[in-house]
């Protein structure tokens, strides 16, 4: 452990609480490594209360070993996290007697029943409420005394997420939640997360590589990639903040018109397609069209588009790509 | 916890306690059948020291059933039951990915090992339990009532003795990901502990050596040495996998 862990290591005093009081997740330049491999490079963000966030990334880029790292399951090589101020270093027994958690294989115990699961559950929480847990089950339709062993994957997904809320957690965690379900299961477990789990105010941060979903779900984003962190915001900020705008013009513009436009300063990437050139612009959209109109080039459409966060994914990879 | 841990445990525990129980009995009711079998013709070709090595044996049943069980089945069967059922503690958790589950919840990492070391000792003096049963009731339908003392302690520090090999196993178990490595391991290292009695004035060495006394058995005494380098034997290990645990990332 190293001099910024031990600068981490006391408990959630009044003065940290006080801070960062609307802060479920804190993690500060966070770095995991497997041998000399930095899984996680130097990972800095936050994860407001109530919010859901989604923590996408492609394949490899370190979501799991950050989540690993906030449940004490991999010390941290340097920097550190702290969930509700608790260390996740020093204080894993505390940060996970507040966590809920749901594993990215969803392995449960094969050869309990659902109701020796729910009592192994039980002798190991702080807290439970069968109440709770059978709720869920009923909600999800699961059979109450089934052989966990027989049920198929949407289904051990869906148990997997009614005893992480067992415990009564004010934070969920759940690692690619929904990887391998077919897309009903898909949408049931992720109504039930929006209507049933963050309607009660808990903080949900997921993981997953599915953009649909959380496009569909999440109020909050953060993106990594290689381990390092590409972008952190609320997801409709975001959205407001980068928009494409789509130009047609009458003719083909010659290579000064294009180059021109790459170079007024809202333009963040441009594309062009024949007559059509494809903006991608951050700033004021409305200076962008007030300079477009004193063009020397007759416009025949002008259309802004909102992006999706599938098109913010792929231009943040873009721009680490050219290395901004 | 506990009770999760019985139920993986319990075709495991049933199997080793059917063996254990045949053993037992082979080792005890063979008696009079080795006894005869020493007065046949065919005896007579043996080679001279094996005809006196069984001559020993079967002088007495309380030595024969000593010698059977205690100081060659039970350490063998008894050993290899700790290991098997260390072996797979915390790897099979980490191979079927329940570890995640289990290490999610708020309970700490030494519970978790303790509990499994628990319940797996447990199982192990059940096991022993049962066949120090069926060796005294075996003993007195033969006509040869056994000292119940002297088979209970026996007993007790055979079963003391086999925790060196459950602890070996849990220890492995900490570093291996899948259940066959620390159950092969373990078993190579415990026939290693047998090579000092190949060895002349090495005997002592001969960790296996602790884990039956014969005065004991025949009621002479109790086995405070015996005890005290089987308990040391036993918690080392289980020391080791403890800090090895607390450390280990997954």
């Amino acid at each position: 452990m190293n001099e910024q862990q031990s600068t981490l290591t006391t408990g959630p005093n009044e003065s940290y609480l006080e801070n960062k009081q609307a802060i479920a997740i804190d993690i500060q330049d966070l770095v995991v490594k497997y041998g000399s491999k930095r899984a996680v490079d130097g990972l800095t963000f936050t994860v407001p209360i109530g919010s859901i966030f989604g923590f996408l990334g492609p394949n490899g880029s370190g979501k799991t070993t950050t989540i690993k790292t906030l449940l004490g399951f991999r010390p941290p090589n340097a920097g550190g996290a702290r969930v509700f101020g608790y260390d996740v270093a020093s204080q894993s027994l505390q940060v996970r007697g507040r966590v809920g958690y749901v594993s990215e294989t969803n392995s449960l115990y094969d050869f309990l029943t659902i109701p020796q699961l729910c009592a192994f559950c039980r002798s190991v929480s702080q807290e439970w409420d069968q109440q709770v847990v059978d709720r869920y089950i009923g909600l999800f339709g699961l059979p109450p005394k089934e052989k966990v062993g027989n049920l198929s994957k949407g289904m051990k997904s869906q148990l997997a997420l009614s005893l992480a809320l067992g415990s009564n957690p004010d934070l969920l965690i759940l690692d690619e939640p929904t990887a391998g379900l077919d897309p009903m299961a898909r949408h049931e477990f992720l109504n039930t997360l929006v209507s049933e789990v963050a309607s009660r105010g808990k903080t949900i941060f997921f993981s997953s590589h599915i953009l649909s979903e959380v496009e569909a779900v999440a109020d909050w984003v953060a993106i990594i990639r290689s381990g390092k962190l590409v972008l952190c915001d609320e997801l409709n900020h975001l959205k407001q903040a980068k928009k494409v705008v789509k130009l047609t013009y009458v003719d083909i513009p010659p290579a000064t018109e294009i180059e021109t436009l790459r170079c007024l300063p809202e333009v963040m990437n441009l594309a062009q397609e024949g007559r059509s050139v494809r903006l991608l612009t951050h700033g004021n959209v409305d200076i962008l069209e007030q300079s477009l109109k004193t063009r020397p080039y007759t416009l025949r459409d002008v259309e802004t588009v909102d992006l999706n966060l599938e098109d913010l994914f792929l231009e943040s990879m873009k721009e680490v790509d050219h290395g901004h | 916890m506990a009770i999760k841990e019985l139920i993986e445990a319990r075709w495991k525990a049933i199997i080793c306690g059917l063996i254990a129980l045949v053993l037992v009995e082979v080792s005890t009711a063979t008696y009079g059948l080795f006894k005869s079998a020493l007065n046949t013709s065919n005896m007579q070709q043996l080679p001279q020291f094996l005809q006196q090595q069984m001559q020993q044996m079967t002088g007495s049943y309380d030595l024969y059933v000593w010698g059977n069980w205690f100081a060659k089945n039970g350490p063998e069967i008894m050993v290899i039951m700790a290991i098997v059922l260390g072996a797979g503690l915390i790897a099979g958790e980490v191979n079927k990915g329940t570890i995640f589950f289990l290490l999610g919840k708020p309970i700490s990492r030494e519970r978790v090992l303790l509990i499994k070391y628990a319940i797996s000792a447990l199982i192990l003096l059940a096991i022993s339990a049962i066949s120090c049963i069926a060796l005294l009731v075996t003993a007195a339908i033969a006509g040869h009532p056994q000292n119940i003392g002297g088979v209970v302690i026996s007993t007790f520090l055979l079963w003391l003795g086999v925790l060196f090999g459950l602890g070996l196993a849990l220890l492995f178990s900490v570093f291996f990901k899948d259940a066959l490595w620390p159950l092969i391991c373990a078993l190579v290292i415990t026939l290693l502990t047998v090579i000092p009695s190949f060895i002349p004035d090495w005997g002592a060495w001969n960790l296996i050596s602790y884990w039956s006394n014969q005065a004991v058995y025949m009621g002479q005494g109790f086995p405070a040495k015996e005890f005290a380098i089987c308990l040391v034997a036993a918690v080392v290990p289980l020391i080791l996998a403890l800090a090895l645990f607390r450390k280990r990332a997954f």
